[in-house]
């Protein structure tokens, strides 16, 4: 009886293992000639591949997604819950760099328009992770005080992506002191651009 | 009548069997450029180039192979009277890192030669009909940048020509901008059975 258990999980294996091996892509070593200079041949042909360099930011979760860059737009008012006290927020930057010429790049964030006086508005990251990427993260750790001028929130780096979705890429928090209970403008808009 | 039938089958499979393989010459034509375009590139920041992919022309590559001529008989007599099974194999030389190069044809794509042969009328054909069988149902299959390993893409019996190969690229990010050039390799083995 155990004789027979164990035939029956011989012919299995044989019958798996057959059923693997005639699965498997054929493969050859094009470098012995053996292989084919008898009734075969070799020819190569010369291939160009052009890609496009590639420069991609987006905010996650995702309020708005550009190509070259990425806009954070504030809803005047919305985020503020308490009069004259900080509200902060999270967020993840992703995105996706190739390089031209193996040059690096850097993440650059601005506001599109003036933040009214009496209103401060910063961001700073507060963590870095990868799922799923291929990166080498460089960030600027310090607090960003947002202004119309573009400052640097990612030192350089080299080609890569940081992997899509939350959870992944440059944990970003901001954080907004408006004791003046003040608007933003219309069309407000905080904006990350890879150069 | 019958018996010379089977006479002439029996003297046929033996002497394909029998038979030495004969030499031929594979033919390869076109020189492709694959250009990414603005559309074919990731949309979503995150991602991967390889997410996306771009395809060649379904003839960016044109292959053949015929026998030799041999004396006074050309090519098509020659591949008219034997006829021979051949695996094709394909690999890249000095492609990009990060870089995944796919390749297929579909099923007797290409022409056979001579396009009609007596072979084609046997009852009984020793290596079956002069037809072109693709590897992988003819869905892409990745080409492996090292001759070692290089893969089998197509399989055909009796000469043939204008087989079109058609390329799927996939460039991750981490592939540099611009242009670079790299060798692809055909490889074609025959055999008498």
């Amino acid at each position: 009886m155990k004789n027979k258990h164990i035939h029956s999980a011989l012919f299995l294996f044989l019958f798996l293992w057959i059923g693997i091996s005639s699965r498997a892509q054929e493969t050859l070593n094009a470098f012995d000639p053996n292989t084919f200079i008898l009734g075969g041949g070799q020819e190569s042909t010369t291939a160009v591949v052009d890609l496009q360099r590639i420069a991609i930011t987006d905010l996650e979760p995702d309020p708005a997604t550009g190509f070259s860059d990425s806009t954070l737009g504030m809803e005047a008012g919305n985020p503020f819950t308490g009069t004259g006290s900080p509200t902060t927020g999270e967020f993840w930057l992703n995105f996706t760099y190739r390089s031209l010429n193996f040059q690096n790049a850097r993440i650059f964030v601005r506001v599109n328009q003036p933040i009214p006086s009496d209103m401060t508005i910063k961001v700073q990251i507060i963590n870095t992770a990868n799922i799923n990427g291929v990166y080498n993260a460089n960030p600027n750790s310090n607090p960003i005080n947002l202004s119309t001028s573009e400052q640097i929130i990612v030192y350089d780096f080299a080609s890569g992506y940081t992997g899509d979705g939350e959870g992944t890429g440059y944990l970003i928090e901001y954080n907004i002191i408006n004791p003046s209970a003040l608007s933003l403008p219309p069309g407000f808009e905080i904006i990350f651009e890879i150069k | 009548m019958k018996k010379l039938l089977t006479l002439s089958l029996i003297l046929l499979i033996s002497s394909s069997v029998l038979s030495q393989i004969l030499p031929g010459t594979l033919d390869v034509t076109g020189m492709p450029t694959f250009i990414q375009s603005f559309d074919e590139v990731v949309k979503e920041a995150g991602l991967d180039d390889t997410t996306v992919g771009f395809e060649s022309e379904f003839d960016a590559n044109l292959v053949g192979f015929v026998l030799n001529p041999q004396l006074l008989l050309g090519s098509d007599l020659v591949c008219e009277a034997n006829v021979f099974r051949y695996s094709v194999f394909i690999h890249t030389q000095n492609a990009p890192a990060n870089f995944i190069l796919e390749a297929r044809t579909s099923l007797n794509s290409g022409q056979r030669f001579p396009q009609v042969s007596t072979y084609d009328n046997l009852p009984l054909q020793p290596l079956g009909p002069r037809d072109l069988t693709p590897e992988n149902g003819g869905n892409y299959i990745p080409v492996p940048n090292d001759g070692s390993q290089a893969i089998k893409i197509f399989e055909f019996i009796g000469c043939r020509t204008d087989i079109p190969v058609q390329f799927r690229i996939k460039g991750s990010a981490l592939v540099p901008a611009g242009n670079s050039n790299f060798q692809i390799v055909y490889t074609v083995v025959g055999s008498l059975m």
